[in-house]
């Protein structure tokens, strides 16, 4: 066993947020009691703050997609704990625009209550408040209850193609409306072969034999509903995207694909994978229209990836391609003047 | 008639101490056990609350009650109540010559904005079970109110829990009345009592 390399005493959140402000001063400012964070810059023809949130965890996820082009604030929780509704409350406030704020939310039950009674209180402030659920794990796919999907790698793709069109300057309905769309048009799914290292007993927090696969797996370390034999990579990502692409709704051949690290697997193995998503895409009919290659929504350092495909309207591969200058976010095409 | 916010702010208090070695158990059987502590000490807090700025001419007593529920009480079924203690306050606050039918309207507000935010039904074992008809019997009176309450979180007893924590211990919890439920019927009872005593 073999703890991480977090300061000594208790939560390793504040002191991971004040590291974070200070590597990217130029982008972010953090705000202590309640925490939350604010991006430096915003377009100022984006007239509706874009905020979100969740446990902790899940670096770069979500502080590093503030900034231009991409999230105006963020609330983040203690690890794997939703943030409280106060933190929510003052990261919305200041980064409300003109024409009021959308919460973008993962679906989990904490998040939901939080980012709902922080939206209940800005509204009674005047503020109006929409909210965008990400709700694309097909491994949670269930009739029988009520939860629905859990929200996880196509949070990255909502955050990006939101700001984008945020940055068009449109209206609150009409960006809440969209940002549905882009949610219900993607699927993830995960796979682990080790799961995270507790914090506390420096143990894998669930147990997995040498050759088996945790199939479906959550985030926050959540089992999956089966533990598979490891099959080969090549037929496991076949396996995955047939289920993906069974998964998606209907709509354009033209998709995205997120290739994710879940936080202890590295980039020579992720592009590996990428190789195989794409030619696996394309013997499918499917044109790979936009890509997103590294570690973005991990579950700390749980040895894994996850798969997201997005099915891409039109007029949305402009938003996936216009500039962001964020901490985490990889595609700046080109300079912001 | 007049509404007294600071009788029924102190009324509140002092029940959530008496009963909070009951509230705990029944939290123990469903929940995680904290419901007792969180609303004594959220009480306790508003109390505080209200008496430091009372001398400024500060923050009214629901307004205290819904500013600590919402920002310093814990687990989900603290903030929720802070939502119903603030839409009463800012309708007592615009209150005109009638502050019952304001109190009725926050109470109202409450609801559906907790409705909003949990998004669970009467039936579902909630809290939600004592302040829908608390809220409804408003009309005829806060002592029907209180009633209702009562009656609502007795009903609970018999329900099984499809939100919240409850949700995982399934058909363990039936014959005890949900402790969320029981705390909605103990502030319309303090509500009653403090309009009684005038």
């Amino acid at each position: 066993m073999s703890l991480p390399f977090h300061p000594a005493d208790g939560d390793p959140v504040p002191p991971a947020l004040r590291g974070f402000a200070r590597a990217h001063a130029d982008l972010v400012e953090l705000h202590e009691k309640p925490a939350h964070l604010v991006a430096r810059h915003r377009n100022p023809a984006r007239r509706v703050g874009l905020v979100s949130g969740g446990g902790s965890g899940h670096e770069p996820l979500h502080a590093g997609f503030l900034g231009r082009g991409m999230l105006d604030a963020v609330a983040p929780g203690k690890v794997f704990a939703s943030p409280h509704n106060k933190q929510v409350l003052e990261a919305s406030r200041k980064a409300a625009g003109p024409a009021g704020v959308i919460h973008v939310v993962k679906n989990y039950t904490g998040d939901r209550i939080n980012f709902g009674i922080a939206a209940e209180r800005l509204r009674l402030e005047g503020i109006v408040v929409r909210r965008v659920l990400v709700d694309d794990d097909l491994a949670t796919e269930s009739d029988e209850t009520a939860t629905g999907r859990r929200g996880t790698g196509a949070t990255v793709v909502v955050e990006k193609l939101l700001g984008a069109a945020a940055d068009t300057g449109l209206g609150l309905d009409e960006l809440a409306d969209l940002g549905a769309e882009f949610a219900a048009a993607s699927r993830s799914l995960a796979v682990a072969s080790r799961a995270q290292t507790s914090m506390h007993t420096g143990r894998p927090s669930f147990e997995l034999e040498a050759g088996e696969l945790e199939y479906g797996v959550g985030i926050h370390g959540e089992r999956a509903q089966k533990t598979i034999d490891r099959p080969g990579t090549e037929e496991l990502v076949d396996r995955m995207l047939d289920e993906l692409v069974a998964g998606l709704p209907e709509g354009p051949d033209e998709v995205l694909a997120v290739v994710n690290g879940m936080g202890g697997t590295t980039l020579l193995e992720l592009y590996g994978l990428h190789d195989l998503v794409a030619a696996g895409l394309e013997r499918r009919g499917l044109t790979l229209a936009g890509e997103l290659v590294g570690t973005f929504v991990p579950a700390l350092d749980m040895a894994g990836f996850s798969l997201t495909l997005t099915r891409l309207q039109p007029e949305w591969k402009a938003w996936w391609t216009a500039p962001a200058v964020t901490p985490a976010f990889p595609r700046t095409i080109e300079e912001v003047a | 008639m007049a509404f007294d916010q600071e009788a029924v702010l102190r009324r509140f208090a002092q029940a959530a101490e008496d009963a909070h070695a009951e509230l705990t158990e029944l939290d123990q059987r469903s929940g995680d056990g904290d419901f007792g502590d969180n609303l004594r000490g959220g009480l306790r807090d508003a109390v505080l609350r209200f008496e430091k700025s009372a001398g400024d001419g500060g923050v009214s007593a629901f307004g205290a009650l819904g500013e600590v529920f919402l920002d310093e009480v814990g687990g989900t079924s603290g903030p929720l109540l802070g939502l119903l203690f603030t839409e009463i306050a800012h309708a007592l606050d615009g209150a005109g010559t009638d502050p019952v039918a304001a109190f009725g309207e926050g109470a109202k507000a409450g609801l559906a904005a907790i409705q909003r935010v949990g998004e669970a039904r009467v039936g579902d074992r909630t809290l939600v079970d004592a302040l829908a008809p608390a809220v409804e019997a408003v009309p005829q009176g806060f002592a029907a109110a209180a009633r209702a309450a009562r009656e609502g979180a007795d009903r609970t007893a018999d329900l099984r829990a499809r939100m919240g924590r409850a949700s995982y211990v399934g058909e363990r919890v039936k014959g005890e009345p949900d402790p969320g439920a029981v705390g909605i019927a103990l502030f319309f009872r303090t509500v009653a009592e403090a309009a009684d005593q005038r």
